[in-house]
């Protein structure tokens, strides 16, 4: 190729046809493996064809082969940022099914680790698309906080990232005796770790600019194409099922629904930075209220285990444990649609039981699903470098939007 | 037809019914141990104890208790409903029973499974009762408690040799007597009862006898609890990795009706278990019957074979080819086989009649054995009577040799390895065997291809009643091994003839107008029940 300064400047010609460029599946900044065709005119995009299905692993279909509760461990892999929630919202919805109600105590206790997992889904969106923007050193500390809630989550499960913690009646064990001093020594680090990068993107020219009034979509249209959670919040729609129908004990504590006015890439930043704080009130609120001891989980022996000790010595244990391991607890014939608020907004689990111990038919309304399902409206006529905010801001994990 | 109520729902009931038996036949399950529909009543279990409410106007039947009253601190004396053993109380027109509806009745049946568990062992990872054990059941659906003694339980033998077929295990036992009735009642040999009282029960076989006969494994399969296990059965397998096929047995004429359970990881048939049918074995199979399973593996032709050299099949059928090239129609024989379905018998039928054009038909299976009164039939063929209504013509095998020896017959396709007498003067004639099983035929065969046996595809067997039943497919087909009937479409092809049906579907379609009216002629009032179902 002859050097580009030897041409005359009049010589050199764009092409007048748009050129398809393949953007994934695999591409340091899509964090999930998705594949968009773009029709590039010059930098600008004429069109957007968002390819999913690329973590495609078919969980839904692996769900009707074991018992109810060896479903725990797939929906961790769904949203595995913030597998807490979806294993709550499973737990919820099963239970739903069975007419159980968990003890107070298993209430707040799960609500204070979901509102962790949270926390922990709005760092990592929000750093990670800093990072792909260049700001390095915000997603170092934003990560930094991540690893403190996930050092709270391994204390409590043993696992820092799939738990399969939730139990359907239950939790997998009680809150250790340091939880609570544990999240209040974490949480205003956390903020505090939170505020330092926020003071150092929201300062920055370039940063802002490449967010602000960028892939703007208004609530409207959100609402039309299903987008619910942060998303939909930023475009100024104050839907959080949180307080639209509450569940757990969230409509006995006190946190507001922050919510952005123009729907573009920086409100979606924003309104997750914001959210980490509500997260942080429920927190504590729920600690303040969570008792120190009694029951975490129901005391109902068609869905929980016995005492270990007591499998190995009486027969009444015994056989309660081979029945649940052996043909799973029994869930009433019937269906039931179950929704909670996940990290990405509704997560939503229709499950259809035909009385046996096994699942009859799983399905799982990932909430990025739908959002990823606007992606290529949002990128309409917007330049190349908007891809990666914009997609960045929509926190795309493939574990649940592919089904 | 009078009825009563259970828990509201009207029951219809025969005159002198037990309540439990007509809710049993309406498919309400009364939970119970010692009563089975097949045995007398002892009402010793007290599981399926029931409420029944006093007639209008009458005073209610009532017991004085004293309760625990734990605000009070103390005793205070209350009155609860007798209640009522259901498989001894006769039912009566307009009464009404409380089952599930009846918290007395729920707390009952909590209290019996508490005494019942009381000293039984943790055994449930060691026993093959467990994932089909009542104690299991019903401590999950009335039980759900944990356990209260904290005492040494009683110990009483384990692994006690009752016979050559069955051990028990006197820990594991809740002297429900349904071993010890069954050997009364059905198998009229009383070799079984119990000693001792209270904890101390146990089941134990008569001085100077053992338990054995040819109905021992039925003890095993009355039993509700792991207390009898069969020494065939015995740590072979865990119950929930079985699945189950509905089989016929075929061991004799009578047909009894088996689930057939099998692995399918491994592709091997584990056990039978009767099927109950009123009409052919009731609830019971005999031992011998019981242990047929195993012919699903043993002695199969699983190889195609030429003289005794194993060869590919499509070689065997080469060697069919050369063997039947040019030998006039007249001298062929087509040997049916009673150990066959009719689906196979019919499509042998249809390529000697039809296809080769020839009349020699004759019939063989196994020889006569051991009969009684009971179950055991003397002809040990499964489907005797399906091919002799399906081929009236068909001369016994005896005949057979006969005409081998006058030099009239000279070439032989036959079905099924078995015959009923010494095969050996066949040798003068050219055989080809479609076989399952290894036996006299396929020893003496110049060709034998590979037939799968019932448990690997399905088939009508006509029993000697004239029942036409359908036996499930269980397995996989093992080795080489294919349908019989299509083995005979591989020969007639081989053979250069044209094959008209080359589905199990057209064969069936055909099968019922040719058998109306005669092989129909048991329980099932169509022909268009054979071939699509059990005749239950």
């Amino acid at each position: 190729m002859e050097p580009l300064d030897e041409v005359e400047e009049g010589e050199l010609e764009l092409p007048a046809e748009p050129m398809h460029l393949n953007m994934g599946p695999s591409h340091p900044a899509t964090h999930g493996t998705v594949r968009i065709v773009l029709e590039l005119s010059g930098e600008t995009i004429l069109k957007s064809d968002v390819q999913v299905g690329y973590l495609h692993r078919g969980f839904e279909k692996m769900c009707e082969r074991g018992t109810w509760a060896q479903v725990f461990p797939y929906v961790d892999r769904l949203n595995y940022v913030s597998p807490m929630l979806n294993n709550v919202g499973y737990a919820l919805a099963v239970e739903k099914m069975c007419g159980l109600v968990v003890p107070d105590r298993c209430q707040w206790y799960r609500m204070a680790l979901g509102e962790l997992a949270r926390i922990s889904d709005h760092l990592t969106c929000d750093g990670a698309m800093a990072m792909e923007l260049g700001a390095f050193t915000p997603f170092l500390w934003f990560i930094k906080a991540r690893e403190m809630v996930w050092d709270i989550l391994e204390e409590e499960t043993g696992a820092r990232m799939t738990h399969s913690f939730g139990r359907i009646g239950g939790m997998a064990s009680p809150p250790t005796p340091d939880f609570k001093a544990q999240c209040r020594a974490a949480l205003p680090t956390i903020v505090e770790l939170v505020e330092e990068g926020e003071k150092m993107l929201l300062k920055n020219r370039i940063f802002l600019d490449r967010l602000e009034n960028v892939a703007p979509i208004s609530g409207k249209d959100a609402t039309h194409l299903g987008w619910t959670g942060p998303c939909l919040r930023a475009a100024g729609v104050a839907y959080d099922i949180r307080k639209s129908h509450p569940y757990l004990k969230y409509d006995e504590v006190d946190f507001d629904v922050p919510v952005g006015t123009n729907g573009d890439t920086l409100d979606r930043f924003l309104v997750r930075l914001a959210e980490i704080r509500q997260s942080r009130r429920i927190i504590e609120q729920s600690l303040d209220r969570m008792a120190d001891d009694g029951p975490v989980n129901c005391d109902d022996p068609r869905v929980l285990l016995p005492n270990k000790l007591d499998v190995y010595t009486t027969i009444e244990a015994t056989i309660q444990h081979f029945k649940l391991i052996m043909e799973g607890a029994k869930v009433p014939k019937g269906e039931c649609y179950s929704y909670t608020e996940g990290g990405n907004g509704e997560l939503g689990y229709y499950i259809v039981s035909d009385g046996s111990g096994t699942p009859y038919r799983i399905r799982i309304r990932p909430p990025c699903f739908q959002i990823v399902g606007g992606l290529s409206k949002l990128l309409e006529g917007r330049m190349l470098s908007d891809i990666v905010p914009t997609f960045g801001s929509l926190n795309m994990i493939g574990g649940e939007c592919d089904h | 037809m009078p009825t009563f109520k259970l828990d509201g729902k009207p029951v219809p009931f025969e005159p002198g019914e037990t309540i439990i038996h007509a809710a049993w036949r309406q498919g309400h399950d009364i939970p119970h141990y010692c009563w089975h529909p097949g045995l007398s009543a002892p009402a010793n279990c007290r599981m399926c104890l029931v409420e029944i409410l006093p007639k209008p106007g009458q005073r209610p039947l009532n017991l004085d208790v004293l309760e625990w009253d734990a605000k009070l601190g103390d005793y205070k004396a209350v009155q609860k409903p007798k209640l009522q053993p259901s498989c001894y109380i006769a039912a009566a027109d307009g009464m009404e029973v409380l089952a599930d509806g009846s918290e007395h009745v729920r707390k009952a049946r909590h209290d019996v499974q508490e005494f019942l568990l009381l000293n039984h062992p943790v055994d449930c990872p060691i026993c093959d009762q467990s994932g089909e054990c009542k104690l299991q059941d019903y401590w999950l659906e009335y039980g759900r408690y944990q356990k209260r003694m904290h005492d040494e339980p009683v110990h009483k033998p384990k692994g006690v040799v009752f016979g050559p077929t069955i051990v028990y295990d006197a820990e594991r036992c809740v002297m429900c007597t349904r071993c010890i009735r069954f050997m009364d009642e059905v198998a009229k040999d009383p070799v079984l009862d119990m000693r001792e009282r209270g904890n101390l029960n146990e089941i134990f076989v008569a001085p100077g006898r053992q338990l054995e006969g040819h109905y021992t494994f039925m003890t095993e399969h009355v039993c509700p609890v792991g207390a009898l296990t069969t020494q065939d059965f015995r740590f072979k397998a865990r119950v929930w990795f079985l699945r189950t096929a509905n089989a016929v047995c075929q061991g004799c004429a009578t047909g009894c009706n088996a689930h057939l359970d099998y692995d399918p990881r491994y592709n091997k048939a584990y056990r039978y278990r009767p099927r109950d049918n009123e009409k052919v074995n009731k609830f019971w199979m005999c031992d011998e019957g019981m242990l047929t399973y195993k012919e699903a593996h043993d002695d199969r032709v699983l190889e195609a074979r030429v003289g005794s050299a194993e060869s590919p099949v499509a070689r065997a059928l080469d060697e069919a080819r050369t063997i039947f090239g040019g030998v006039s129609a007249g001298s062929i024989a087509i040997v049916l086989s009673a150990q066959h379905s009719l689906e196979d018998n019919w499509a042998l039928r249809e390529f000697g009649t039809v296809l080769l054009g020839t009349e020699n038909l004759y019939l063989t299976g196994k020889p006569d054995g051991y009969e009684d009164t009971i179950l055991i039939h003397r002809d040990k063929n499964p489907n005797t009577r399906g091919v002799k209504e399906l081929a009236p013509s068909a001369k016994p095998f005896r005949s057979l040799l006969d005409d081998v020896a006058s030099g009239r017959i000279t070439h032989v396709v036959a079905l099924g390895g078995a015959a009923p007498t010494d095969a050996a003067g066949l040798r003068p004639a050219k055989v080809v065997v479609i076989a399952a099983h290894e036996g006299p035929l396929t020893e003496l065969a110049r060709v034998v291809l590979p037939a799968t046996s019932w448990a690997e595809q399905g088939g009508t067997y006509v029993n000697a009643k004239g029942l036409a039943q359908a036996s499930e497919k269980a397995l996989e087909a093992l080795g080489s091994s294919k349908p019989a009937w299509t083995l005979v479409a591989d020969l007639a092809i081989a053979l250069g003839l044209e094959v008209p049906w080359t589905k199990l579907k057209q064969i069936r379609a055909r099968l019922v107008p040719a058998s109306e009216g005669s092989i129909t002629s048991g329980a099932t009032a169509s022909g268009a029940a054979i071939g699509q179902g059990s005749a239950e």
